[in-house]
């Protein structure tokens, strides 16, 4: 792994840009994705961006009977790969942290793959709350 | 790397790598349906035919199933010849007639010129085009819980005796997987009926969501030794429950830094 993902939650401010900048930079067929980070309450006006955290064993990647779900070497992510996965939904039960979602707008699955290499979220976020840094 | 012409086009593909693969990446329109990267290639519904030559070969040419013919270096390949569009257009003819009433198999004859089976067009059918995708993926799951029974004419994908699929965890793999959607389902208080064998829905102790089945789940947790706790709550509830524990951390970390 080259690259870390950091999240920095003192410095979240629950302005949710990262959300949008998610669902735009996944849009497909002219729609917006499925953001697949969340900034969360978790007291009054106090935010956790909740995004996959890319663990190192994965349930996700564990959990699909498909080998759909693989490390990506160089951006560290979990990668899911749409060509091979059957929407069984496994991973989406799995994943002790709820990231690997249900799409329905595009009925797909979804998982934070860190735009690969070049994360829109970190981009946007204006409060350097989520940073990606080479390690 | 090896290094193929595509109509006309030298490109790079990997040795090895179908040509279906790379025909799919160059954004060339060759209609397949039986094929998924979850699950082998077997060459069912012959669609993804492309004639192929070598210079070698001196002007002898062969038509094959591109989802189950490898990369080789040198290779030529065309997608559009007039004899290819002719055998596409007899597939689509002949899955028109097994399907008349597949919105899927009535658009693809269209672009191949088909509004109408040139056949007996089989209306009672249940629109299935016999690729085994579904028994291919069950297989890969580790189940084998439906077959192709009977033969010919008569033949038609099943549970074991017609009867309740004893194997079946309900994953959906199958019906998820089918191109055109004829494996039907429905999920419904906190119940999912599948080839006709009811199966509980694991419900999250929170807010009630549901989202495999309880077999499925135990499935993975037995196989894939992960833990049920994991199951137990829906991913919403999950990601609520991590901003929660984070937060916890942070407010505690900040006592102590008082
Ligand atoms: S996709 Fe190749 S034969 Fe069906």
């Amino acid at each position: 792994m080259k690259y870390r993902f950091e999240i920095i939650p003192s410095l979240c401010i629950g302005c949710r840009t990262c959300e949008l900048a998610c669902a735009f930079s996944h849009a497909k067929d002219k729609k917006p994705g499925r953001s697949r980070i969340y900034p969360l309450a978790y007291a009054p006006d106090k935010y956790v961006p909740v995004v996959c955290l890319q663990c190192d064993d994965p349930a996700c990647v564990k959990s699909c009977m498909f080998n759909a779900l693989k490390r990506n070497e160089e951006t560290g992510a979990i990668d899911l790969d749409e060509e091979r996965c059957v929407k069984c939904m496994a991973c989406v039960a799995a994943c002790p942290f709820g990231c690997a979602m249900v799409d329905a707008g595009h009925d797909e699955i979804v998982k934070c793959d860190i735009c690969k290499g070049n994360p829109a979220c970190v981009q946007f976020c204006p409060t350097k709350a989520l940073v990606y840094n080479k390690v | 790397m090896a290094h193929i012409t595509i109509n006309g086009k030298v490109v790079k593909a990997h040795e090895g790598e179908m040509l279906l693969a790379v025909i799919k990446r160059l954004g060339i329109d060759v209609p397949a349906l039986c094929n998924h990267e979850a699950i082998e290639p077997t060459g069912n519904c012959r669609l993804c035919m492309v004639e192929i030559t070598r210079p070698e070969w001196e002007g002898w040419k062969k038509n094959v199933t591109s989802c189950l013919y490898p990369v080789e270096d040198g290779l030529i390949v065309n997608t559009h010849t007039p004899e290819l569009l002719e055998i596409r257009k007899t597939l689509l003819d002949l899955q028109l007639a097994r399907c008349p009433n597949s919105e899927l198999i009535q658009k693809m004859a269209e672009e191949y010129g088909v509004h109408e089976t040139s056949y007996i067009a089989n209306v009672e059918g249940d629109n299935c085009i016999m690729c085994y995708a579904c028994t291919r993926i069950c297989e890969v799951l580790g189940k084998s819980a439906i077959s192709a029974v009977m033969r010919g004419q008569k033949k038609v994908i099943a549970p074991p005796f017609g009867e309740e699929p004893v194997d079946c965890i309900g994953c959906l793999a199958c019906a998820q997987i089918c191109p055109t959607d004829v494996i039907p389902y429905e999920d419904k208080d906190g119940i999912r009926t599948i080839w006709k064998k009811k199966f509980e829905l694991v419900t999250c102790k929170n807010c009630g969501k549901t989202i495999v089945t309880r077999d499925f789940a135990d499935y993975l947790i037995e196989q894939r030794r992960i833990p049920h706790e994991y199951f137990e709550t829906c991913d919403d509830c999950k990601r609520l429950e991590l901003a929660k524990k984070m937060g916890g951390l942070i407010t505690k970390a900040a006592e102590v830094a008082v």
